[in-house]
C-alpha cells in the first residue's frame, strides 16, 4: 500500500479542494441518512405519535438534499480533474528527467503505453475510494449512538457488520485483487501480439493459407484475457454481495430488536438501510484498489528512476566547434551483458560526412546514445568540439547534436506543431525552407490546410516516406552543427529509401552528417565509412 | 464523414438488437431480484408493524426477510456472470467477425492503412464495447421492467401510491429531456474532452525521447499541464449541465419519498393507508430507483461503445460463402504460367498498373520480371498470389484460369518470399514450421540446413528454439530472408514467387542469399521480380515491364 500513499501525498497541494469535496460529499450524505430516517419515523410515528416538526424537516431536507449532492457531484469531479492533472504533469516531468526517458530512445513504446494505462487505474481513488470512506468514517459513530441508545446490543452488532461492510471487505478485495492487474495486462498484451501477427504478416497468412490457424491463435489469447477478466468480474460480484448480506444482516438484527422497541424501530431500519447504501460500494471498488496498488508501484518507479547520465555542475567550459570524438570508449548496456564497445576509438571532423556500418547487435545505436549522454560510456571519453561530454549539461549536448531514428515520433499534432517542436520560435519561411529542403514542401502545400494539416497518430496520416522526411525536415529546421540519422530508413520499402538518401546527400550542407545503417544503397554521398565489428570502428573504403 | 456517422449510428443500432438477445439472461435474473426485494420490503414491514402494533417479532416474517436477503444476494452474483458473459460473447463474436473480414480482404487493404490501426481496432476498440453488452444493455432493460414491476405490485396494494411512484418515476426522462437533450450532448462532449486528453498524454509518454532529445521537456510539461487545466475548464462547464439530470434523479426520489411519507402522516387517524402499507411503500422507493441510478451510471458505456464503433462499421465486408467448389488439381507435374492480355488497375487517378500484360513461363523455367519501381512487378505478383484478380484477361497455372481456383488450392501450388518477410511470435522452429505446420521435426530441421539458418542459429542463446517476432530476439535481414528460404523449402511448392528478396540486403549477404536461393529454384517454376542487378545474373529469361507491359529483352545467364 506504500506505493499508493506516495501519490495520494502528490495531492496535497490539492487539499484544500480535496476537502472541500469531502465535506460536501459528507453534508449530502448526512441529509440523504436523515431523509430516510424521518420517512421511517414519519410513517411510523403516525401509529406511535410523532413530532410534529418532522413533515417541516422533511419538506427542507428533501430539496437540500438534492441540492448537495449536485454540489457534491460538481466539487468532487472538480478536484478530480485537479488531481488528475497534476498526476500527469508530475509524472511526465519525472519520466523526461529520469532515465526513462531513455525508454522512448529504445522504441520501448508499450512499456510507456502501459505506464499511461497504470496512470489511468489512478485517477478514481479519490473519486470511488477515498470520499466513500469518509463518508464510513462519519456514520460508524452516527450508528453506533443512534443504535445504541436504544439497544446496545444490537448496536454493537451492526456497527461490527457496519466496520466489516465498509473497511475489512475492501481491504481483503484489494490484497486478494494483488497481481490481478499484471495477470490481466500480461494476458491483454499477448492477444495484442497474436492479432499484429495475423495483420502485419497478412502477406504470409494468405501465401500459406494459415487464416484458419492464425484465427485459433487469436481465439486463444482472447480466451486467455476473458479468464483473467471473468475471475476479477467473478471477484467483484462476489465482494458486492458480501458487502449486501453485511447490509441485510445488519437491517435484520435492527428489525429483531424492534419488537422490544416499537417507537424506534422504523426509523432505525431506515438508518440502517440508509447508512449501509452509503458504503454499498466499497468492497468493489477495493479491487480496483488492489490493481491500482501494482499501477502506483510501477509509476513510482518510473517517475523516480535515477538519471542514467547525471548532470555535472554547471559552468564548465562550452564546446568550441562541433568536432565528435570517441576516444577508447569501453560500454556495456548492463554489468551482466557482453561490452558493445571495447576501446572504441572514432573520429568525425566538424562538417564530414560519415557513415557508420555494421549488422544489427554491432552497437550502432547505442553510439548515438553515448553521444546524446543517454548513457556515459564506463571507460573512455566522448568529446565535443574538444570538451569532454561527460562534463558538459545534457540540454547543451543535445542542442549541438540533433537526432533522427526510427523510434523518433511524429505528434498527433498539425505539420507546424510537428516542426516547431525543433525551434519553437521559427517563422513560416523557416518552416517552408525546411520541407521544401526535406522534399516535403510540395505536398504540404497541396494540402488543404498546408501547415495545419493534422498527422495523425505517429503520423498515420502520412505514407512511411512522407513521415520521414517531416521528421527529416524537423530535424534540419534545428540549428544543432551536428546530425545523427540513425537507420532512418527501417521499415521503408527500396525505392523510398533510396529517394529518401538521395535527399539526404543534398541537404545540411556545413554541418556535420553521422549515418548509422547496416548497409549503403549506393546513393549515398560520404567522406568517410566505418565499419564497427567486435567493439572497433575500422575504416572502410569511402 | 456524415456517411460514415451514419454507418456507425446504424452499425450501433444493429449491434444493440443483438446485445438485447443476449442479455435476456442478466435482465431476467435482475427482473428475479426485483421481484425479490419487493417480497423483502413486505416482510420487513410485516414486522414493522406488527412491533407497532406491540405484538412483538413475528419469526416467520424475519425468517421470509433472512432467505431473501440471502436469495437477492446470489441472484446479483448470477446477473453479473450472466451480464459478464454477454460481453465476452459479444465480443468474441465481434473480434472473430472482424478477423475473418480483414484475413479475406487480404494484403490489398494494408495498401491503405496501418496493421497497428487495424490491430487497435480489432483489440481495443472491441475491449470498449464491453460496457455496451454487459451494462447499458441490460441497464436499460431493467430501468423501465424494474420500475414496472414495483408499480404493478403497488396497484394491487395502494393504487394512489403507485400512482405516485409511477408520476415520480416519469419525471426522471421529462427531467432529463428538458434538462436539454443538453444533458446528453453535454456528456457526449465530456467524453470526448477526456479522451482526447488521454490521447495527447499517450503520444506525448510515446514520443518522450524525441522532446527529451529536442530539449523541450520543460515547456512540454508546461503545455501539458495548460492542456489538463483548459480540460478541467472546459469539462465542469458541461459538468453544471450534465449533473442537472443526475439532479433530476435525485429530486424525483426525494419527491416520492416525501410524498408518501406526508401522505401516511397526513392521513392521520383515518383509515387510508395502515402503518404497515406505508413502510412497504417507503421501502419501495430505494428500490424503484435503483435501476434508474444504474441505468444513468451506465450511460457512459454507451458513450465509450459510440467512440469505439466507427471504425468497426468501416471494416471491409464479409466475404461471401464459399460454394464447396471441387478443388482442382491443376500440379501434375510442373506449373506452366501464362498472363494474356492482363489489366490491372490499383487507382483510377495513377493509371493501369498493369496493361495488358502478356507472357509465358513453362513448366520449371525461371523468369526475371525487371522494370523501374511502379512498373508493374508488384501487381504481377499479388495477382498470383491471388490478393487481387485482373480486371480483364486471364491468368492460367496449366491451362486452368486461376479465377475458378479456391484460395487453398492455390496456395498449395505456391511459395512466396517478399521483400521482407514477417516473423511471428515463437520460435525460428515455429516460424518455419509455419510454412506446413504437419511437418516433422527432421523436416522442419532439414529446411534449417537448406536454406543455412541452422549456422547462425548455433550462436544464438537457444538455436532454433530462440524465440523471434514480436517481443523477441531481432535478427538481420539476411538472416530472416533465410528464414523465408527454409519455409518456401518446407512448403516445396512447384511454383516459387520472389518479390524484390534481396532488396534490402547488403551485397555480401545479398551474394549469400542469392546463392541459397538458387540452389531452391531447382526443377521448379520460379517468377522472380527484382531491379538489382546481382539478381539479373540469377539465370532465365528476362522481361523488362516498361508502363504495365512486357518488353522481353533476351535471357541472361
Amino acid at each position: 500500500m506504500t506505493p499508493l500513499w506516495r501519490i495520494l501525498a502528490l495531492w496535497r497541494g490539492r487539499a484544500v479542494w480535496l476537502l472541500l469535496g469531502v465535506v460536501v460529499s459528507l453534508a449530502a450524505l448526512a441529509c440523504a441518512v436523515m431523509l430516510m430516517t424521518l420517512s421511517g419515523g414519519l410513517v411510523a410515528g403516525l401509529a406511535a405519535g410523532a413530532a410534529l416538526a418532522a413533515p417541516f424537516a422533511l419538506r427542507v431536507l428533501g430539496p437540500l438534499r438534492v441540492v448537495l449532492r449536485y454540489l457534491e457531484r460538481l466539487t468532487t469531479h472538480d478536484a478530480t480533474f485537479r488531481a488528475l492533472a497534476d498526476l500527469r504533469v508530475w509524472f511526465f516531468r519525472g519520466l523526461a528527467a529520469s532515465s526513462a526517458g531513455g525508454l522512448g530512445f529504445r522504441r520501448a513504446g508499450d512499456v510507456l503505453a502501459r505506464l499511461v494505462n497504470d496512470i489511468e487505474a489512478l485517477d478514481g481513488i479519490y473519486l470511488r475510494v477515498l470520499v466513500p470512506l469518509a463518508g464510513a468514517v462519519l456514520l460508524l459513530p452516527v450508528l453506533a449512538v443512534a443504535i445504541g441508545g436504544v439497544d446496545p446490543l444490537a448496536a454493537v452488532a451492526v456497527v461490527l457488520l457496519f466496520a466489516a461492510s465498509a473497511f475489512l471487505l475492501p481491504l481483503v478485495s484489494a490484497r486478494a485483487a494483488a497481481g490481478m492487474g499484471e495477470r490481466l495486462s500480461t494476458a491483454g498484451s499477448a492477444l495484442r501480439v497474436a492479432c499484429l501477427d495475423a495483420l502485419h504478416g497478412l502477406r504470409e497468412v494468405r501465401a500459406f493459407s494459415a487464416e484458419g490457424r492464425m484465427l485459433a491463435a487469436v481465439q486463444a489469447q482472447e480466451s486467455g484475457l476473458l479468464g483473467a477478466q471473468h475471475e476479477l468480474a467473478r471477484r467483484g460480484a462476489v465482494a458486492s454481495a458480501l458487502a449486501f448480506l453485511c447490509a441485510q444482516a445488519g437491517i435484520w438484527v435492527v428489525l429483531l430488536a424492534a419488537g422490544a422497541h416499537p417507537a424506534q424501530a422504523a426509523l432505525l431500519v431506515l438508518l440502517a438501510v440508509a447508512a449501509f447504501e452509503a458504503v454499498s460500494g466499497l468492497p468493489r471498488a477495493g479491487v480496483s484498489l488492489g490493481q491500482a496498488a501494482d499501477a502506483a508501484r510501477r509509476v513510482l518507479e518510473a517517475a523516480e528512476a535515477k538519471p542514467a547520465v547525471p548532470d555535472p555542475a554547471p559552468g564548465g567550459p562550452l564546446p568550441k566547434g562541433s568536432a565528435l570524438r570517441f576516444e577508447a570508449v569501453s560500454f556495456a548496456w548492463m554489468a551482466d551483458r557482453p561490452a558493445v564497445f571495447d576501446g572504441l576509438t572514432l573520429d568525425i571532423p566538424q562538417g564530414a560526412r560519415v557513415a557508420l556500418l555494421g549488422p544489427s547487435g554491432a552497437g550502432k545505436s547505442t553510439l548515438a546514445a553515448l553521444a546524446l549522454k543517454v548513457a556515459a560510456p564506463q571507460a573512455g571519453r566522448v568529446l565535443l568540439g574538444g570538451v569532454d561530454i561527460a562534463t558538459l549539461p545534457a540540454a547543451e549536448v543535445r542542442a549541438r547534436i540533433g537526432w533522427l531514428s526510427q523510434a523518433t515520433h511524429l505528434f498527433d499534432d498539425t505539420v507546424r506543431g510537428n516542426l516547431l517542436l525543433a525551434r519553437p520560435d521559427a517563422d513560416d519561411a523557416a518552416l517552408w525552407a525546411a520541407l521544401d529542403a526535406a522534399q516535403l514542401g510540395e505536398v504540404v502545400r497541396a494540402l488543404p490546410d498546408r501547415l495545419e494539416t493534422w498527422v495523425g497518430e505517429a503520423g498515420a496520416r502520412l505514407s512511411g516516406g512522407q513521415g520521414r522526411r517531416l521528421a527529416l525536415a524537423r530535424a534540419l529546421l534545428s540549428t544543432a552543427p551536428v546530425l545523427i540519422f540513425d537507420e532512418p530508413c527501417a521499415g521503408l520499402d527500396a525505392e523510398t529509401e533510396r529517394a529518401f538518401l538521395a535527399t539526404l546527400n543534398q541537404v545540411a550542407e556545413g554541418r556535420t552528417v553521422v549515418l548509422i545503417a547496416h548497409r549503403l544503397t549506393g546513393v549515398e554521398r560520404l567522406d568517410r565509412i566505418y565499419r564497427l565489428s567486435a567493439g572497433r570502428a575500422v575504416a572502410a573504403a569511402g | 464523414m456524415q456517411t460514415g456517422k451514419r454507418a456507425a449510428r446504424l452499425w450501433l443500432r444493429q449491434q444493440t438488437r443483438l446485445g438485447q438477445r443476449a442479455a435476456r439472461p442478466a435482465v431476467l435474473l435482475g427482473i428475479a431480484g426485483v421481484a425479490a426485494a419487493v417480497a423483502q420490503a413486505w416482510c420487513a414491514a410485516g414486522v414493522l408493524e406488527a412491533a407497532i402494533g406491540g405484538q412483538g417479532s413475528p419469526a416467520a416474517l424475519l425468517a421470509g426477510f433472512a432467505v431473501l436477503a440471502l436469495l437477492r444476494a446470489g441472484l446479483s452474483v448470477l446477473a453479473e456472470q450472466a451480464a459478464f458473459r454477454a460481453g465476452a460473447a459479444a465480443r468474441r463474436r465481434l473480434r472473430t467477425d472482424a478477423l475473418h473480414r480483414l484475413l479475406a480482404a487480404g494484403p490489398a487493404m494494408l495498401r491503405g492503412q496501418h496493421s497497428g490501426e487495424l490491430t487497435t481496432t480489432v483489440v481495443d476498440r472491441i475491449e470498449a464495447l464491453d460496457g455496451l453488452f454487459a451494462r447499458y444493455i441490460p441497464a436499460a432493460l431493467l430501468a423501465v421492467i424494474g420500475p414496472a414491476l414495483i408499480v404493478a405490485v403497488l396497484l394491487t396494494v395502494d393504487s394512489t401510491a403507485a400512482l405516485i411512484l409511477a408520476g415520480c418515476g416519469m419525471l426522471v426522462p421529462v427531467a432529463m429531456a428538458l434538462s436539454g437533450l443538453g444533458a446528453a450532448a453535454a456528456s457526449r462532449g465530456q467524453f470526448a474532452a477526456l479522451a482526447r486528453l488521454q490521447a495527447r498524454f499517450l503520444d506525448r509518454v510515446r514520443g518522450i525521447a524525441t522532446i527529451v532529445m529536442l530539449g523541450r521537456a520543460a515547456d512540454e510539461t508546461a503545455a501539458l499541464g495548460r492542456a489538463a487545466e483548459e480540460l478541467r475548464r472546459r469539462t465542469m462547464r458541461v459538468l453544471r449541465v450534465a449533473f442537472l439530470s443526475s439532479a433530476a434523479l435525485d429530486l424525483a426520489a426525494a419527491l416520492a419519498l416525501i410524498v408518501l411519507a406526508l401522505r401516511a402522516f397526513g392521513h392521520g387517524d383515518g383509515a387510508a393507508v395502515a402503518p404497515g402499507t406505508a413502510l412497504f411503500e417507503v421501502l419501495l422507493v430505494p428500490e424503484f430507483f435503483a435501476p434508474l441510478r444504474v441505468f444513468a451510471a451506465a450511460y457512459q458505456d454507451r458513450m465509450q461503445a459510440i467512440g469505439a464503433s466507427a471504425p468497426l462499421a468501416e471494416l471491409p465486408p464479409a466475404p461471401p460463402e464459399v460454394e464447396p467448389l471441387p478443388v482442382r488439381n491443376v500440379a501434375a507435374r510442373g506449373v506452366t504460367v501464362a498472363f494474356e492480355d492482363v489489366r490491372f488497375t490499383w487507382d483510377a487517378a495513377r493509371g493501369p498498373a498493369l496493361n495488358g500484360l502478356s507472357f509465358k513461363v513453362p513448366a520449371g523455367e525461371t523468369l526475371v520480371l525487371a522494370g523501374p519501381s511502379g512498373a508493374g512487378k508488384s501487381t504481377v505478383m499479388e495477382i498470383l498470389l491471388g490478393f487481387v484478380r485482373p480486371e480483364s484477361g486471364q491468368v492460367t497455372l496449366n491451362g486452368a484460369d486461376i479465377a475458378t481456383l479456391v484460395p487453398q488450392a492455390l496456395s498449395k501450388l505456391t511459395a512466396w518470399i517478399g521483400q521482407r518477410p514477417v516473423l511471428f511470435a515463437g520460435s525460428i522452429r515455429d516460424n518455419i514450421r509455419f510454412a506446413r505446420p504437419e511437418a516433422s521435426d527432421n523436416e522442419v530441421e532439414d529446411a534449417a540446413r537448406f536454406a543455412r539458418v541452422d549456422a547462425f542459429a548455433a550462436m544464438l542463446p537457444l538455436g532454433l528454439d530462440t524465440q523471434v517476432g514480436e517481443g523477441g530476439y531481432g535478427l538481420s535481414g539476411g538472416q530472416v530472408q533465410r528464414v523465408a528460404i527454409a519455409r518456401a523449402f518446407l512448403k516445396n511448392a512447384p511454383l516459387l514467387l520472389l518479390d524484390e528478396p534481396t532488396a534490402h540486403l547488403d551485397p555480401a549477404t545479398e551474394a549469400e542469399v542469392l546463392e541459397s536461393l538458387k540452389r531452391l529454384t531447382i526443377g521448379r517454376t520460379v517468377i522472380l521480380a527484382s531491379h538489382s542487378a546481382a539478381a539479373h545474373a540469377f539465370g532465365g529469361r528476362r522481361l523488362d515491364l516498361r508502363d504495365g507491359a512486357g518488353v522481353l529483352a533476351r535471357g541472361v545467364a
